[in-house]
């Protein structure tokens, strides 16, 4: 009983700085949110269900220039795909759990608190999968309570939403910043943008989002591929740059 | 398929929860009883990365309405982005970046253009 009772606090502590970092994002995500005309229980859902942020700007950013249903779908898609790689890097520490724990499991995942989990199963050997589910169910509370105070609050305060809406860009370069492992990343961070205007001035809509993209990544996939082959290892593009070996890694190969 | 109604947003939300699950459940579920291609790895290494960069320049560089390129006109966002790359290098916290990246845009959108 007292084992748990401190480790219950451990997790606490662990998950506490995450929580934290939710609130000025769930705010300004939920007063988006009312203002693409989503209502109190429809803002609950949509935190409780999908349970990212990027998905829940994106969503409301969408609405607010009337995009139809499918290119939110597909952009949302894209965005998502990510957790493939953050699932598929979890799952040799959730082997030997229940289907139903699984479900519940993956359904709670996010950027966040995946880096957390992940680094705690490297580095804890006695970090379980249900604690790393406990971390997961305290960042959505945090998540949703804040996505519920910012719809009531959009309510009754009017804000520039332009600003507001900065907050999911400066999400999308803190993620960019914390990816960046070598010079090749930034290469093709910036291959990314030049392929966006071009493809989103061409085609004239976000498809140009999914163009740019898979262009940018499979150029950085065949150059990688290119060097490693070629025995370039310690080249230029792929020279680790230092302080980011840290917490927010998002993938196993190669170390 | 325009969205307007309460129950266009609640088709939308169920949706988007399948659109979400899928990838966070079966890569999981599956990986966890076999081994992952090095191929699939490799080349979901550069997706985000890609994406994100895509996101960010479709904020700061391009009219969101017609999709032209507006070149370095939104110079408020330009400076809030220089700031909050350089908070989240140095900090590398998650919930600092964005709230300076709200201040910087909201404290320059009053002396240059947003």
């Amino acid at each position: 009983m007292k084992k748990s009772d401190t480790r219950r606090k451990e997790v606490f502590q662990i998950a506490l700085p995450l929580c934290m970092s939710y609130i000025p994002i769930g705010l300004a995500c939920g007063v988006l949110l009312h203002a693409a005309g989503f209502n109190f229980l429809m803002t609950a859902l949509v935190s409780l269900l999908v349970f990212s942020g990027g998905a829940q700007f994106m969503i409301a950013s969408m609405l607010t220039i009337h995009a139809p249903m499918q290119t939110i779908l597909l952009m949302l898609l894209f965005l998502e795909m990510r957790y493939a790689l953050l699932g598929s890097s979890l799952s040799q520490y959730v082997r030997g759990t229940s289907k139903k724990f699984l479900l519940i499991f993956a359904a709670s995942m996010n950027d966040e608190n995946y880096a957390v989990n992940y680094l705690k199963f490297a580095t804890d050997k006695t970090w379980t999968p249900q604690n790393a589910l406990s971390v997961e169910h305290l960042s959505l509370l945090f998540w949703t309570v804040s996505n519920l105070i910012g719809s009531l609050a959009g309510g009754f305060i009017s804000v520039n939403l332009t600003i507001v809406d900065y907050a999911l860009t400066a999400l999308f370069i803190y993620m960019i910043v914390m990816q960046i492992k070598n010079r090749l990343t930034i290469l093709i961070s910036i291959v990314s943008g030049v392929f966006a205007v071009l493809s989103m001035a061409w085609l004239k809509s976000t498809m140009g989002l999914v163009v740019a993209t898979l262009i940018a990544s499979l150029i950085g996939f065949a150059l990688e591929d290119y060097l490693v082959k070629k025995g370039k290892n310690k080249a230029f593009l792929l020279k680790k740059i230092k302080p980011n070996a840290g917490r927010k890694e998002i993938s196993k190969s190669g170390e | 398929m325009s969205v307007t109604t309460n129950m266009d947003h609640f088709i939308l939300i169920l949706l988007s929860m399948l659109v979400a699950f899928v990838p966070r459940y079966f890569p999981m579920k599956i990986f966890a009883s076999r081994e992952i291609p090095k191929w699939f790895n490799e080349w979901m290494k550069y997706v985000p990365v890609s994406l994100f960069t895509a996101l960010v320049v479709k904020d700061v560089f391009m009219n969101t309405e017609t999709y032209e390129f507006i070149g370095f006109d939104s110079v408020a966002k330009i400076i809030a982005s220089v700031i909050v790359m350089a908070v989240s290098y140095y900090s590398r916290s998650m919930g600092l970046a964005v709230v300076v990246g709200l201040i910087a845009v909201a404290c320059l959108s009053l002396v240059v253009p947003i």
